[in-house]
């Protein structure tokens, strides 16, 4: 029926990294040597040596827009090799379409979808989530609680997202029909 | 042009009503604010101000971050002197404040004055400092009045806590003739984090620096920033230079009490000549900072670094345009350079090459090589030459 049809047409999952609107992205609590590009960024995050590291304690908090509205899938957050990946995320909160958290209103509601890692998964096999919960996505907020061994620093070496976009204009791609008639 | 948010936390305890800081430490505390306040707002339009205080009756926010100047002043007015200074909830109220900003792309910042005891512990303001800095909030802290190390050693924990790349600041403003407000525009609290300061501070800190009517350069960076600018550049281009002058004189003297006849009287020649140089030179900055040391200083320099005399020959051609005998004690001058260094052989043996030679003084306006005078040079360089390989030769003996 028409939901088979557009499933069809839906395009298969892809990295969403291409839709990330990068004016908007904030981290909190990152040491400013390690920031978050060295995670996210094509090339930047294939290099084991670039890194986002926290700051004062363990917690991180990731503010993610995206330039159109897309649906999550999975998520892939690698940590550092050594040290058995003990200073790697181990629970990820994800919150959707909510601005400006910060750490004192983390709790306040209930996360979209919360993750918890093992080595596995900070070895780079990606984390599905609850797709009905990521429908309509316009933000992401990745709020790590903590790390593997709970010590005071976490470091992340990778966070790619993958997923699908909906059939959203991009105002930026929209261009100017020349009425020849 | 960082867009900030900034709260001011003003201590109005009771210690304010000390008059160590004149008139009293209440009304200085209120200039600085007042200055501040000022200079946030005209260093970005879109920067916004709040003030709270943090005594009295408790800790209360009388205005929250707007840019409207007027009611910023208008609040500072009917503030009563009273209770006692509660850092942790002042500092934690700020915080709350700025988190509800209307911009959120502005940065947090909280200025603290701390003119009386504070009664918290060290752990305490540094669990603060430390939540402070996770949520990416710099503060800048002005500690005044209380000369007692305890809240010293507090403040810089509490500094310590916060400090993320340098964004925060501790300023110390011991009590004294100077007005509160006149020691801050110096700091970095108004200066801003590396700007060189804005339009405002500069004046303001020019207009009340001791005395002296204390434009550098005499020129106001306000009506002409540019050119002051430009002043500036060339000015520390040339402390530089001169230093590196200075470093390649002294390793060179030892070198030149070898030579001996030959240096000095070809160093003669340069010494008087460059003595018409400032007379003849147009250029202003050269005019203001050199005297004759300097020159030959500069001189040196450029006759013993390789890349020099190619970057400067330029200069150097227009104004030996009016003094050829100036262009022959530059080349004179250039030659004794090469004797120095051995790697400058290959320049050395290119002099003495007479065609070469003369195609360069053709080449260099104003510099006729039919002119008696320039054959004389020519002649004598040749001669040089010869005795330059003579030195060469007892050199390398006497390094046997």
């Amino acid at each position: 029926m028409s939901a088979e049809s557009t499933t069809a047409i839906n395009r298969s999952i892809v990295d969403l990294l291409d839709f990330i609107d990068w004016s908007g992205v904030e981290c909190l609590n990152h040491n400013t040597a390690h920031s978050l590009p060295n995670a996210i960024k094509q090339g930047y995050r294939e290099d084991e040596g670039l890194y986002l590291e926290s700051d004062a304690d363990e917690q991180l908090l990731i503010y993610l827009p995206f330039t159109q509205v897309v649906k999550l899938h999975s998520i892939v957050v690698k940590g550092p090799e050594e040290e058995g990946c003990l200073i790697g995320p181990k629970t990820v909160k994800l919150f959707s379409n909510r601005e400006h958290m910060g750490f004192s209103n983390v709790n306040d509601f209930p996360p979209s979808d919360t993750a918890v890692l093992t080595p596995d998964n900070l070895k780079g096999k990606p984390v599905v989530l609850k797709f009905v919960k990521f429908q309509n996505v316009r933000s992401l907020t990745i709020f790590i609680e903590d790390n593997q061994s709970g010590s005071e620093v976490t470091k992340v070496d990778k966070i790619a997202l993958f997923g699908t976009t909906v059939e959203t204009t991009d105002m930026k791609g929209l261009k100017k029909i020349e009425d020849n008639h | 042009m960082v867009l900030e948010a900034t709260l001011i936390c003003i201590d109005n305890s009771e210690w304010m009503r000390n008059g160590d800081y004149a008139p009293s430490r209440f009304q200085a505390q209120t200039e600085a604010a007042n200055l501040i306040c000022g200079a946030k707002t005209q260093l970005n339009p879109e920067n916004t101000v709040g003030v709270m205080t943090m005594a009295g009756k408790g800790v209360r926010v009388l205005v929250t971050p707007t840019s409207d100047l007027g009611k910023i002043l208008a609040c500072m007015h009917g503030l009563e002197i009273g209770g006692e200074l509660n850092l942790a909830a002042g500092i934690q109220v700020a915080q709350l404040a700025l988190k509800h900003r209307q911009n959120k792309k502005q940065q947090q910042r909280i200025i603290v004055f701390v003119g009386s005891p504070i009664k918290h512990e060290k752990k305490v303001l540094e669990m603060i400092g430390r939540k402070l800095k996770k949520n990416s909030v710099a503060l800048d802290i002005v500690n005044f009045g209380e000369d007692d190390e305890g809240n010293t050693e507090k403040l810089e924990a509490l500094l310590a806590a916060v400090n993320n790349n340098d964004s925060s600041h501790l300023v110390h403003v011991p009590p004294g003739p100077n007005a509160l407000s006149d020691v801050l525009l110096s700091t970095p609290i108004f200066t801003g984090d590396g700007e060189g300061g804005s339009g405002f501070a500069a004046a303001a800190a020019a207009a009340a620096a001791s005395g002296a009517s204390g434009y550098e350069f005499g020129v106001d960076p306000n009506l002409d920033p540019e050119l002051a600018l430009a002043l500036r550049v060339s000015m520390e281009e040339e402390r530089a230079r001169q230093e590196a002058a200075a470093k390649r004189a002294a390793e060179e003297a030892a070198k030149k009490e070898k030579q001996g006849e030959q240096q000095s009287s070809s160093q003669d020649v340069t010494m008087t000549d460059q003595d018409s140089v400032p007379a003849s030179e147009a250029d202003d900055k050269k005019k203001t900072t050199k005297h004759d040391e300097g020159l030959l200083q500069e001189a040196i320099a450029m006759s013993s670094t390789p890349s020099y005399p190619s970057g400067r020959d330029t200069n150097m051609s227009e104004v030996a345009e009016d003094d050829p005998e100036l262009a022959l004690a530059l080349q004179l001058s250039m030659q004794d350079g090469t004797k120095d260094a051995p790697s400058h052989s290959d320049m050395s043996q290119l002099l003495a090459d007479q065609a070469f030679v003369s195609s360069i003084l053709a080449s260099l306006p104003g510099v006729d090589p039919e002119d008696p005078s320039v054959k004389d040079v020519l002649t004598s360089m040749q001669n040089q030459s010869e005795k330059k390989d003579e030195d060469k030769a007892s050199k390398e003996e006497e390094e046997k």
